[in-house]
């Protein structure tokens, strides 16, 4: 029974949750997180605002120059239109200003980097996504799939994910390490590390609650904030830290 | 072994892999290449380390770093940078006349779906000339027949201040964004690619039966006849472009439908490269030849007929026995 268990969870994980998992070819699981509809409308409407205020720029200076200012101010526009998302797609950054801003990227739907193919297909497909009006086909397209890919996405085979931000470090060098008063199963004692990590982001009633189920590992039994420190001392002893 | 020990034993080498990686951002090539190997072998490392880290159920800070240290090698290390000058020849001497090749049957689709309402609107116009309303408002037919009477100083456009650059920049805009969305509306099942082929097609066949009718039949093939080797071209490759991803769609065959399409957009760019550089070319001709008054037409026919010539030699012909 116990070997089924993280298998379910998984399963559960996949139907409940948006994550996509690519396996690498050195064998290890990267899981994305595609960005959905609202995220990548912002990101779009950063590029968007940068475009215009660029555009306007170069108005502004070849304006005076005649034909040759209208040539370069057509030729922008167009460059701006088209050549933009693919620039900086194919840039270090993997994202328009506009999608680093939101903390978005672009790469291949298998996790790899995104290809210069790709990024003209999804994005020369853009025209598709915006009929009927206002990109309705991207957003009825991406409102529908898990994955919430556009149709340029899905044709290039791309994926818009989140970047993920740093887990911070556990902040437990407040408390004792204490030896576990019970022999521990590697589920309870990753229960407990687990604890630990989030007790930064709980309120202290809530974290009282939680500690005092795993009261017992810390040989007591009486909930409280007295409770609560031995119960984080014995994850940071799991941790590996000796006093 | 706990994840504090863990920790201390392989933090050099997260550290030293982090530094890479900020050092590889941004960095010149060749120092890319003095440090790809280290790379390499830490991120073979670090892939070892997460799999024990997950495996062992360290705390999450711990995998999560390895997590994000992992993905962010993967990513610099398989980065595909291949558009550079090698990768553009390949392209101009290869690849793109092979694609064109290639997708023959959908070039060839999409040329009767141009050519054949160009010819019928085109007679249609030409026998009853009040029709060309139907296709265009009063006024447009009347600045066609102002542009190619002869009597500007440029053909082809009525000239207030506009230089022959401004309008090289705006046939960049236009003809080229025309193009694109005669590939890219392909995506809906090719009835986009189908109609935006055909309404170019009606439209520049009433124009020419229009004209002709009215005995501007010089001025106005002499300006078209240059440039359309390259630009009518390229907008029937971008719809054959756009004619593929439609089909594949459609009938994808033995694939699943998402896989033909994934293919079928990768196979058909290749097209859609070409065609913007030909779209380019002839938007300099446009601008800076076709309108030119001084230059006779018989000599505009000549060098017409050449571009034709040289235009249907290299997407038949080039790249044939090459590797």
């Amino acid at each position: 029974m116990r070997d089924a268990e993280p298998a379910a969870r998984a399963t559960a994980i996949e139907s409940l949750d948006t994550v996509v998992s690519a396996e690498t070819p050195e064998g290890i699981v990267i899981e994305l997180r595609p960005a959905g509809v609202t995220a990548r409308f912002y990101a779009y409407l950063v590029d968007l605002l940068i475009r215009m205020m660029v555009l306007s720029v170069i108005a502004g200076f070849a304006g005076p120059m005649g034909g040759l200012g209208l040539a370069l101010v057509l030729i922008c526009a167009f460059a701006l239109e088209w050549l933009y998302p693919v620039f900086f797609e194919l840039s270090s950054w993997a994202a328009t200003p506009g999608k680093r801003m939101l903390g978005l990227k672009t790469v291949m739907d298998n996790g790899l980097p995104i290809t210069p193919a790709a990024s003209f297909a999804r994005n020369l497909l853009r025209v598709a996504d915006f009929l009927p009006l206002a990109y309705g086909f991207a957003a009825i397209s991406m409102l529908v799939r898990q994955d919430f890919k556009r149709l340029g996405d899905i044709a290039a085979a791309t994926l818009v994910v989140h970047q993920p931000k740093a887990i911070p470090n556990l902040a437990l060098s407040n408390v004792e390490p204490l030896a576990p008063a019970l022999p521990l199963a590697i589920r309870d004692q990753t229960a407990l590390i687990a604890l630990a990590g989030r007790a930064a982001g709980l309120t202290a009633e809530r974290l009282d609650e939680l500690a005092a189920i795993a009261a017992p590992a810390a040989g007591t039994t009486e909930p409280g904030p007295a409770t609560t420190r031995r119960v984080l001392g014995v994850a940071r002893w799991l941790l590996g830290w000796r006093s | 072994m706990t994840p504090l020990q863990f920790e201390n034993l392989y933090r050099a080498d997260w550290e030293e892999l982090e530094n890479l990686l900020a050092a590889v951002r941004g960095k010149r090539e060749e120092q890319r290449l003095t440090q790809g190997e280290r790379v390499a072998g830490l991120y073979r490392c670090v892939c070892e380390q997460l799999a024990l880290a997950r495996a062992r159920s360290y705390p999450a800070y711990l995998v999560d770093r390895l997590e994000r240290l992992s993905s962010e090698a993967h990513q610099a290390i398989y980065q595909q940078r291949d558009f550079g000058l090698g990768r553009l020849r390949a392209l101009a001497a290869r690849e793109f006349p092979r694609a064109v090749r290639a997708h023959a049957a959908y070039v060839w689709l999409a040329t009767a779906v141009f050519v054949l309402p160009c010819l019928i609107v085109g007679l249609i116009v030409y026998a009853q000339p009040e029709l060309i309303l139907s296709v265009v408002d009063a006024e447009t037919a009347a600045d066609f027949e102002r542009m190619y009477s002869g009597n500007e100083e440029a053909i082809g456009r009525t000239r207030d201040a506009e230089t022959d650059l401004a309008m090289f920049g705006y046939y960049i805009r236009h003809n080229v964004g025309l193009a694109f969305q005669c590939f890219a509306s392909g995506l809906l099942a090719g009835v986009g690619s189908l109609f935006f082929l055909a309404f170019n097609g009606v439209f520049f066949g009433a124009l020419a039966g229009y004209l002709t009718q009215r005995g501007f039949s010089e001025t106005f093939y002499s300006f078209v006849v240059t440039h359309a080797a390259f630009e009518l071209t390229a907008i029937v490759l971008a719809g054959a472009a756009g004619l593929r991803i439609g089909h594949s769609l459609l009938m994808p065959g033995r694939l699943p439908r998402r896989q033909a399409l994934v293919i079928a957009a990768r196979e058909s760019i290749v097209i859609v490269y070409g065609v913007a550089v030909m779209l380019l070319v002839a938007a300099a001709i446009e601008a800076f030849w076709s309108s030119a008054v001084w230059i006779p037409p018989i000599m505009k026919y000549s060098v017409a007929a050449a571009c034709w010539i040289a235009v249907i030699g290299y997407l038949c012909l080039q790249g044939r026995n090459a590797r």
